[in-house]
């Protein structure tokens, strides 16, 4: 028989086996596929050119990751394909066939399940990404307009990046397949040999783990100023080799140590899947890690994308707080742009107040003032007075900083040195604030000191009621607007329909994208690795089965296996991922605990999903 | 009725296992082969029987049949006062859990855990209190010489040593019988004869009816009684007396008589 029959029978009689390779191929096909039509049509097609550099960048970075992330994702499913089926044709070794062959035979196996998973990713992407952009579009308020069409540009990127990839992993198998010893082939030393490891290597792994993996985490959140990316860039790594050291480690040794306590472990099922969990811990740990990360990845993901949209709503608002604003040195002004506004629409709140100019960085507020102004757009005010040295900075909405200011910062102002105490981004003097730049309160009495030195100057600001008053509005403004040697009138104009930062949904988008990517990864990886291992406990189970033992209890042992080999990444994944989200916070200056909490619970849905799953799969091929 | 009443009411006082004309056919019904046609056998408490016979003459699927993993075509087999034939699939996995203890040919002991594990699993599942289980396995243990071994994976034991586990986890539950098919299969010489002391030590101190399945006469020898199987019957039955030499050339004899070495 030639190989190719060989191959194709056996990819025809066995196709079972070949299935858990198939379908997360074929998913991570689907993703990619979903990503080149997010290219060509989703949220990207609706942003205009505005925000075109922004875009390519994001597109540009999100290749650059999915495209390592498809490339460990190939190698770990090949990786774990090829473990398996090289037991299953090593036998062919008996029958005369050399390395070479078996090597080729692999090839044209793994081959027909490249293709198989090609075709059906792609089927089940045409298939699904119209559904794929809807949950997008539900979650990332922009407006997707959903196509359910084939774009072949999209078919040729995909199919050509996956084939590329895919046939360097074939060959590799191969030349793996090719320098194997023929032991090693039929591994006729199928015992188990990774069962226990030595207490002290398992503490030594512990302890390191620990100490790296809570640097790791102190890092992360570490304040200080400018160290920031490096803080988290270092962290990324202590927390990854921390995590690898905490499975291969801690998680053992605590296994291990609650199987040699009989106490515990002789009550009903316990005796049988914590000692089963030891053996796989051993045996998967680097699976294990893996998910973790990816997890973490995935948590951090959300967050993301949550955080951008909030805060996307929030610059929004800020930039919005008033639609026009005056500043002028003319005391009159503000009763004749209140009529010339109220002309052309409804003023749905008007505020005024006086600023000190005393050089040409520093605007001083007076405390009191700004406190009335909040008040009258009804903005949250939680300031307290200043001291008569110290003073509080109006700065405003950013998308995230990695400088995270935490002492106060001395400032000169006409003279005298005050400290900026709080750095506030509530938008009390509205636009002006983000515009200039240059607002500092003052204490009452200072300001009445300072005003013998400074220019007085007032601010008007405006707020239509209705946005489509705005063009009729601001044509009525600006003939206000004036420049002489002795008046001078700065007007400030926010166009409500105006899109600049819409770039920021999209990075939204692309953050929630990112997270169904790591999150479905996750689910199945684990997914995979205990179908893979489901064909191995057969045998074990088949004894429990002439030994008499019930199905029902076989059943609940599984059940109880599954579920800890779920859980224990699950919690790794939520320490883990609190210490990163609140990095992230930091970076934000927001607290995203709220949205921590829902990234994780998101994550632990797809957990109990996979396993619910896993256990049924499981049960169906060992009992 | 009646009948049966009496039966039960003798049975608890030795009988262990009882069949009545006992036939297995495999196959559909124009292809038939009868593998066991019309066996009576009892087993009373604290025997200690071995079946042989030449290769294919029906004694595993006999074991099956009487360890309830099989099922007969005909006759009755009853298993502690319970007709196994007629009962639900959950009640005859109660009685496998409670009444049977194994022993295979290959051990088929849990790779995943320590010999000691092992041992207590059937217990454990049971639900009996930790210190009753850690109790029991340490006596099993020091019988049969494995106290040193009890920390250790199955990968590092040898065969004989699996196979004692194997026999101290039959035993754990306390079983009304032990059915055993070739537990000697897999052993040489020596580790065969150190199980086979064992067994009968467990069965003179009176805690364990044993069914064994063999065809090497040596290995039978240890047994009080060796009943051989031959073209699907009950040929004969030979009981040993207190001689174990004179027994084995007996069986040794009765072997050519019959025609053949089974080995
Ligand atoms: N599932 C089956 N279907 C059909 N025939 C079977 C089946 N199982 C066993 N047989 C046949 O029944 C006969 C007895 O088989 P059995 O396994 O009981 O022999 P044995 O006495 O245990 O032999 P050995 O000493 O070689 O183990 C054989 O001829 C075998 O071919
Ligand atoms: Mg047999």
């Amino acid at each position: 028989m030639s190989v190719f029959r060989l191959a194709f029978m056996n990819f025809r009689n066995s196709f079972r086996s070949y299935l858990s390779l198939v379908l997360s191929l074929a998913f991570t096909i689907l993703i990619l596929f979903n990503f080149q039509n997010l290219i060509y049509s989703g949220p990207f097609a609706v942003l205009g050119g505005h925000n075109k550099q922004y875009i390519d960048m994001l597109v540009e970075t999100v290749s650059v990751v999915l495209g390592c992330f498809m490339f460990f994702f190939l190698w770990y499913a090949t990786n774990v394909f090829l473990t398996r089926r090289k037991r299953e044709i090593g036998i062919y070794i008996f029958m005369g066939m050399s390395n070479r062959k078996i090597g080729r035979l692999y090839v044209i196996e793994i081959s027909l399940v490249g293709v198989t998973a090609l075709a059906a990713g792609i089927g089940s992407g045409a298939l699904l990404g119209g559904l794929f952009q809807m949950i997008m579009g539900a979650v990332s308020d922009i407006a997707v307009d959903v196509r359910f069409g084939v774009s072949w540009k999209a078919v040729n990127v995909t199919g050509v990046s996956f084939l590329a990839m895919y046939f360097f992993f074939a060959l590799k198998g191969y030349w793996n397949i090719t320098h194997s010893s023929v032991l090693s082939m039929i591994s006729a030393a199928r015992q188990n040999e990774y069962v226990r490891m030595p207490k002290t290597v398992l503490s030594a792994k512990a302890a390191l783990g620990a100490a790296v993996l809570s640097a790791g985490y102190y890092l992360a959140n570490k304040g200080g100023r400018q160290s920031m990316l490096n803080n988290a860039l270092l962290a990324v790594v202590l927390v990854i080799a921390g995590v690898y050291l905490l499975f291969g480690g801690l998680i053992p040794l605590a296994l291990q140590t609650l199987s040699a306590n009989k106490h515990f472990l002789y009550r009903g099922q316990r005796c049988l899947w914590v000692n089963q969990m030891v053996f796989r811990m051993r045996k998967n740990y680097r699976t294990y890690a893996m998910v973790c990360i990816v997890g973490i990845c995935s948590v951090t993901a959300l967050a993301t994308g949550f955080a951008m949209k909030e805060r996307y709503h929030n610059i929004v608002r800020f930039d919005n707080q008033y639609t026009f604003q005056l500043l002028t040195n003319q005391s009159g002004l503000g009763e004749k742009a209140s009529a010339l506004i109220g002309g052309a629409g409804d003023i749905a709140c008007q505020t005024s107040l006086a600023a000190l100019s005393l050089d040409a960085d520093h605007l001083v507020l007076k405390y009191s003032e700004v406190k009335r102004v909040a008040q009258e757009r009804g903005e949250r005010f939680d300031l307290s007075e200043p001291a008569d040295d110290e003073t509080v900075y109006l700065s405003y909405q950013m998308l995230m900083s990695l400088i995270v200011h935490e002492q106060p910062v001395p400032v000169m102002i006409g003279g005298k040195a005050y400290l900026v105490t709080r750095t506030v981004r509530d938008a009390y003097i509205g636009y002006m604030q983000r515009e200039m730049g240059c607002f500092y309160v003052v204490s009452d009495s200072e300001y009445e000191r300072l005003k013998e030195q400074g220019t007085t100057l007032y601010i008007h600001n405006y707020k239509l009621a209705d946005d489509m008053d705005f063009a009729a509005a601001r044509a009525a403004v600006d003939t206000l607007i004036s420049n002489t040697d002795e008046n001078f009138t700065a007007r400030v104009a926010v166009d409500p329909f105006d899109n600049d930062t819409d770039w920021i949904k999209a990075l939204h988008s692309l953050c929630i994208f990112m997270f169904l990517v790591f999150v479905v990864a996750c689910g199945c990886i684990m997914f995979m690795k205990l179908y893979n291992d489901s064909f191995e406990e057969k045998e074990r189970y088949l004894v429990l089965r002439k030994l008499g033992i019930p199905s029902g209890t076989i059943s609940a042992s599984i059940a109880q296996e599954l579920l800890s080999a779920y859980m224990l990444p699950f919690a790794v994944i939520a320490v883990s991922a609190y210490f990163s989200v609140h990095a992230l916070g930091r970076m934000m200056y927001t607290s995203l605990f709220s949205i921590y909490v829902v990234s994780t619970l998101a994550v632990f849905a797809v957990f109990v999903l996979c396993y619910m799953l896993s256990v049924a799969v499981y049960r169906k091929n060992v009992l | 009725m009646i009948t049966r009443e009496v039966k039960k009411s003798k049975m608890n006082d030795n009988k262990v296992v009882e069949i009545k004309n006992l036939i297995k056919s495999y196959g559909a019904k124009d292809f038939q082969t009868t593998v066991l046609k019309g066996i009576d056998l009892t087993i009373y408490k604290n025997d200690f029987i071995a079946i042989m016979g030449p290769s294919g003459s029906g004694k595993t699927t006999l074991l099956n049949i009487l360890s309830t993993i099989d099922k007969p075509t005909q006759g009755m087999v009853t298993l502690d006062g319970h007709d196994v034939t007629h009962i639900s699939n959950r009640e005859l996995a109660k009685l496998r859990k409670d009444k049977i203890g194994f022993v295979f040919q290959d051990y088929n002991l849990l790779d995943t855990m320590t010999l000691q594990d092992n041992i207590a699993l059937p217990l454990a599942l049971d639900g009996a209190p930790a210190k009753k289980i850690l109790d029991r396995t340490r006596e099993l243990a020091a019988a049969f010489g494995l106290e040193a071994q009890l920390r250790k994976y199955p990968y590092q034991l040898s065969g004989g040593q699996k196979q004692r586990g194997a026999v101290c986890r039959a035993l754990i539950t306390e079983p009304e019988i032990i059915f055993a098919d070739e537990p000697t299969g897999a052993l040489d010489s020596r580790a065969g004869k150190d199980l086979l002391h064992c067994l009968c030590r467990v069965n003179e101190s009176g805690q364990a009816t044993i069914l064994m399945v063999t065809h090497d006469p040596h290995c039978a020898s240890y047994a009080k009684d060796v009943y051989l199987l031959s073209d699907g019957m009950m040929k004969c039955r030979i009981s040993r007396g207190s001689d174990r030499k004179e027994f084995y050339s007996r069986i040794i004899d009765l072997q050519t008589s019959i025609g053949g070495d089974f080995a």
